[in-house]
Formats: structure tokens, C-alpha cells, sequence
């Protein structure tokens, strides 16, 4: 019974993934066939002159990701360091409860926090015109992805077994060196999925991007210009998608922007397993 | 944002009705133009039909008509004409009422009112949208940038501004800074600036979001309800109810309630122009 129920629920865990990946592709098959693969190009994104451009949206997103995995990398390693391998008892557990609490606010609360507090301050801050920026959603991104990459690290942290601490100790190696030699070696598959994981929540977050992020179909002049609105794959999905016609062309195009969601993410947990299988198989 | 954050739950259920069986609940969506009117009417309504509940949701205009189109809602919304593609897909199946008139004011942030700009003319205007104007100072205000406030190309309020200033309806604005959604956003959009310019239906004024004249010299026309009634005003509109031909009766007697003395009272009260 046990097994059949197992074996059962396996097999629903995988046909999702089929399913859904098989829905995004017929949905937005329309929409491939028109164009092929040119409006990966285009920025040009007017869903009335039937132009249906994903570059600015794609770049928006990759920049978005890119800006809070910069800041929440150091800040997580940092903070996990610190709380398994210095602070005391009591203080570990605090901190560790409070990424908990972070990981548990919805994603609108953080959107509603950056449109009313994050905005006005990068508004006055750097004498911009609006806060509505990639920066914004960055930052923002950045504080929610926190707790998981913490939370990981600190988890693969406390697995690095004390003989080998011991062994680091006995050999007269500095606190610094057992940290890089032996204490984040020990620890990075745990690390890398940590932010494979934060990759793909900063990827896919729609909610809290979509407030900060100013929704323009730009792409950003010049491309390092990370303080004019922009737009990404999933803020455009969430504005557009009640107005769209199921089966209309412009449906089409937010399910291939889904789709395109769909695979980076796949193709980035795939990654990690391919490398995770690799590193174990080295390791005696 | 509002399909989720400004989901209202018009009229409750109170706790122990025990006769159920004949209750109906009706679910209204799209303009957040026209979704005070509602919610303010469902609230009513339920009062006199407590066997009636309406939940009212926004989204905007192109929600409203998506929903009817796709059946996934049981009154429509709109503060715009549909469109010729949204027509075909309709397919005659939809009857759409007039509950009300507005204006689409043209709206600036304080700042710029107290700065020295109480009017544009809609050559103007379009000039800042097009991207040709970029400071206030140019037209007589405050030295700053011109914050310019676009909407979600669905929405109705953009439909009818840019028909009135571009010429036409999905004209694309070049000028743009951001993209806003709902009434709400515009609002708070505009009152968080000093630099701002918008487009917002004139209910939705206040001191911090002003509202300025359109027109040329001394011809030109402040945005309020007078000038909507002898249709002076250039870019005034009708908001709409759409009610599926085939759909609940029930959705059909709270059109006619809008349409009532006691329905055009809250027309008027939510600050638009009722129609009877």
C-alpha cells in the first residue's frame, strides 16, 4: 500500500512537470511559429501593433537576478559564517529563527516595503526622476533570497564533520585558511544549491518585482544602465495576462515568456545536479 | 496587482443563514474606474437581497471585456468603447449599459500646480508624452524633469486619454518614464512625485494629485463634473457595465439597480455623472 502510494505520488511529482511544460509549449506554440526565434532579439514590445519582442524583458530579468544574487552571496555566506562558526549558542538560534521568519513574509509585503519605503529612497537618494528601477527590484530580490542562501549555507556549515575541523586545527592552520581551505570547500554543493535555489526564486518572483520594477518595455540605454524603469519576463506576465485573451497571439507571448521561465529554471537545477553528481563521485 | 491586493469582498455572508439554498453569488471585474460605483452598489444591493452577494475585483477596462469574453466573470467593467477585435470576439453576446460619465483629468503633483502649471493644451500635453518636452519649465513651472506617467496598454483611462491627445487609442508614448496600473497606483504615483504628470478619472483629485485645465489660452476647460455634463471638456467618457446576454438574472436586476434613483445617488456620490 505504502509503495503503491509512493510510487503513485512520484509519478504525479513528474507528469506536473511534463504537463506543465507541454501547456506552456502548445500555448505558446502560436507565437513561435509566427516569428521563430527573432523576438528573442527585439526589444519591442506593443501587444496592439502585434509586436512581441522579449529582449528588454529577458535582459530586466537577468539583471534583476543578477543584482541580488551579487548582494545576497557575500551577505549570506557572511552572515551563515558568522552564526554557525562564531557567535555562541543562543544568538545562532536567534539568527537562524529570524531568516526563518524573513523566508515567511509574503512576496506583495515585500513589494508594498520597496514601493513605499525602498522607492522614495533611491528616488531622493540619487536625484532620479522615479525609483522604479532594476536597482529596486535588485535590492528588493536580494532581501528575499537571503534566508535561503543563508539558511543553506548554514545548514551545509554544520555538516562538515569535526574531525576535519580538528584536523584543520591540529595542523596550526589559521581561522582564515581552515574558512577558504577547509570549511567552504567542505561546504559548497550545500552552498550551490543554497543559491541555485535563490537563483531561481529571484527568476521567478512576480509579485514584489512588479511593483518596484516600472514595467517599461526598454531595454536598458546604456546596457549597464541599471536606474531607468525597466521590465522582466515575470512582471510582464503579471500585468498582462488578465487582459489577454485565452488563444489570442498576445496569450501566446506571455506563455512563451512563461515557458522561457520554465527552462532557464530547468536548465539551471539541471546544471547543478550534473555538477553536485560529478563533485560526489571525486570525493573519497 | 490589484487582481490580487484590491480584491473586495463586497458583501459578506452573516454567519448563520441557514437558507442558503437559494443564494447567488456574482462576481464583478475589470475598470477601477468604474469599481467604486460598484462596490458601493453591491454593498446596497446585498442589503436589500441578502440572498445576492457581488464580490467586485479590478484589473482594468481590458479585464472587464476579457472576462466576458472568456466567462470568467458575470459583470463586466469598463471605462472605455470596446474595441473592434474585442467586438468580433464578443460576437453580439454582450450588452453593454451606461451607468455613468467622466472626465479623464490630466493630473500633475502639487509641486507643479503650485509651481505655475494650471493648464496644457492638448498639443502640449502630447508633446510630453511624445517625449519632445521633457522639463516643466518650458511650460511655465518648476525647473524639473517631467516624471511621465503611462498606463497598462489595456486600461481604459489610456485608451480614452491617448485617443484625446495622440490620436489614437494604442499610440505608443515615447516620452514615457513608468508604466502604472490601477487608479490606485496612478494616484499614489503622482502624489509621491513633485515632478509627475498622469492621466486619472477626475473622481480620483485630491490635494496632492491636482487635476489642471485643457485647452488653449483662456478656452481652457478644468476637469469636473459640470463640464463633463455640457460636454465641454475634451477628453470625457462613458462608464460602462457589460452583461453577458445569457448570464444570471440576478446580474441583470443589479444593472437595473444601478440605473436606479438609488444606483445613480452612488454614481454621483463616487464623484462621476450619473446618466439619468
Amino acid at each position: 500500500m505504502l509503495n503503491l502510494w509512493m510510487r503513485t505520488s512520484a509519478l504525479i511529482s513528474l507528469l506536473v512537470v511534463v504537463v506543465m511544460l507541454g501547456f506552456l509549449l502548445q500555448q505558446s506554440w502560436p507565437y513561435w511559429q509566427h516569428d521563430g526565434l527573432n523576438p528573442l532579439l527585439s526589444g519591442d514590445w506593443y501587444p496592439y501593433e502585434h509586436l512581441f519582442g522579449l529582449a528588454a524583458a529577458i535582459i530586466g530579468s537577468f539583471w534583476a537576478a543578477l543584482i541580488a544574487l551579487a548582494i545576497a552571496i557575500p551577505t549570506g555566506l557572511a552572515a551563515a559564517v558568522m552564526s554557525t562558526e562564531i557567535l555562541p549558542g543562543p544568538w545562532r538560534s536567534l539568527m537562524r529563527s529570524g531568516m526563518e521568519l524573513l523566508a515567511g513574509i509574503p512576496s506583495v509585503v515585500y513589494g508594498l516595503l520597496g514601493l513605499w519605503i525602498l522607492l522614495p529612497l533611491l528616488q531622493s537618494n540619487l536625484h532620479l526622476l522615479t525609483g522604479h528601477n532594476l536597482l529596486a527590484a535588485g535590492l528588493l530580490l536580494s532581501v528575499m533570497v537571503l534566508p535561503t542562501i543563508m539558511v543553506m549555507t548554514q545548514d551545509a556549515l554544520c555538516e562538515v564533520s569535526s574531525h576535519q575541523r580538528d584536523t584543520a586545527a591540529s595542523l596550526g592552520m589559521g581561522w582564515s585558511a581552515r574558512l577558504w581551505r577547509v570549511l567552504l570547500p567542505q561546504a559548497w554543493p550545500g552552498i550551490r544549491s543554497g543559491i541555485l535555489l535563490a537563483l531561481g526564486r529571484a527568476l521567478g518572483e512576480t509579485m514584489a518585482v512588479m511593483l518596484v520594477v516600472g514595467s517599461m518595455d526598454r531595454i536598458p540605454d546604456p546596457w549597464y544602465n541599471l536606474l531607468a524603469p525597466a521590465q522582466t519576463l515575470t512582471s510582464r506576465i503579471g500585468r498582462e495576462i488578465g487582459e489577454s485573451a485565452f488563444g489570442s497571439m498576445h496569450f501566446s507571448a506571455l506563455m512563451a515568456c512563461g515557458l522561457l521561465l520554465a527552462l532557464i529554471t530547468i536548465t539551471i537545477s539541471m546544471l547543478a545536479h550534473i555538477r553536485s553528481d560529478k563533485i560526489s563521485v571525486n570525493r573519497p | 496587482m490589484q487582481r490580487i491586493s484590491y480584491f473586495i469582498l463586497a458583501a459578506v455572508f452573516l454567519g448563520a443563514q441557514a437558507h442558503d439554498a437559494a443564494a447567488v453569488t456574482l462576481h464583478a471585474a475589470g475598470s477601477t474606474t468604474v469599481l467604486p460605483v460598484v462596490s458601493t452598489a453591491a454593498a446596497a444591493y446585498h442589503r436589500q437581497h441578502p440572498d445576492v452577494t457581488i464580490t467586485v475585483s479590478g484589473g482594468g477596462s481590458g479585464v472587464g471585456i476579457a472576462s466576458m469574453i472568456q466567462h470568467t466573470a458575470d459583470i463586466g467593467m469598463a471605462s472605455r468603447e470596446i474595441d473592434a477585435e474585442e467586438a468580433a470576439k464578443l460576437n453580439g453576446k454582450v450588452d453593454v449599459l451606461t451607468i455613468a460619465k467622466d472626465a479623464v483629468a490630466v493630473v500633475v503633483s502639487k509641486a507643479v500646480y503650485v509651481g505655475g502649471v494650471h493648464q496644457l493644451s492638448l498639443r502640449q500635453i502630447a508633446d510630453i508624452y511624445r517625449g519632445k518636452i521633457k522639463n516643466w519649465e518650458t511650460l511655465g513651472g518648476p525647473d524639473a524633469q517631467i516624471l511621465v506617467i503611462d498606463k497598462e496598454a489595456s486600461r481604459g483611462t489610456r485608451h480614452v486619454f491617448a485617443e484625446a491627445v495622440l490620436g489614437d487609442a494604442h499610440a505608443r508614448a515615447p516620452g514615457a518614464s513608468v508604466i502604472s496600473g490601477s487608479n490606485n497606483e496612478e494616484q499614489a504615483l503622482v502624489a509621491h512625485s513633485d515632478q509627475a504628470i498622469g492621466m486619472l478619472s477626475n473622481a480620483w483629485l485630491n490635494d496632492d494629485v491636482r487635476g489642471i485645465a485643457v485647452g488653449e489660452g483662456n478656452k481652457a476647460i478644468f476637469p469636473d463634473i459640470g463640464h463633463v455634463r455640457d460636454s465641454s471638456y475634451p477628453i470625457s467618457r462613458s462608464l460602462h457595465i457589460l452583461l453577458s446576454k445569457k448570464g444570471p438574472p440576478e446580474a441583470r436586476e443589479f444593472a437595473n439597480f444601478l440605473l436606479s434613483p438609488q444606483g445613480q445617488a452612488i454614481v454621483k456620490k463616487s464623484g462621476y455623472l450619473p446618466v439619468r
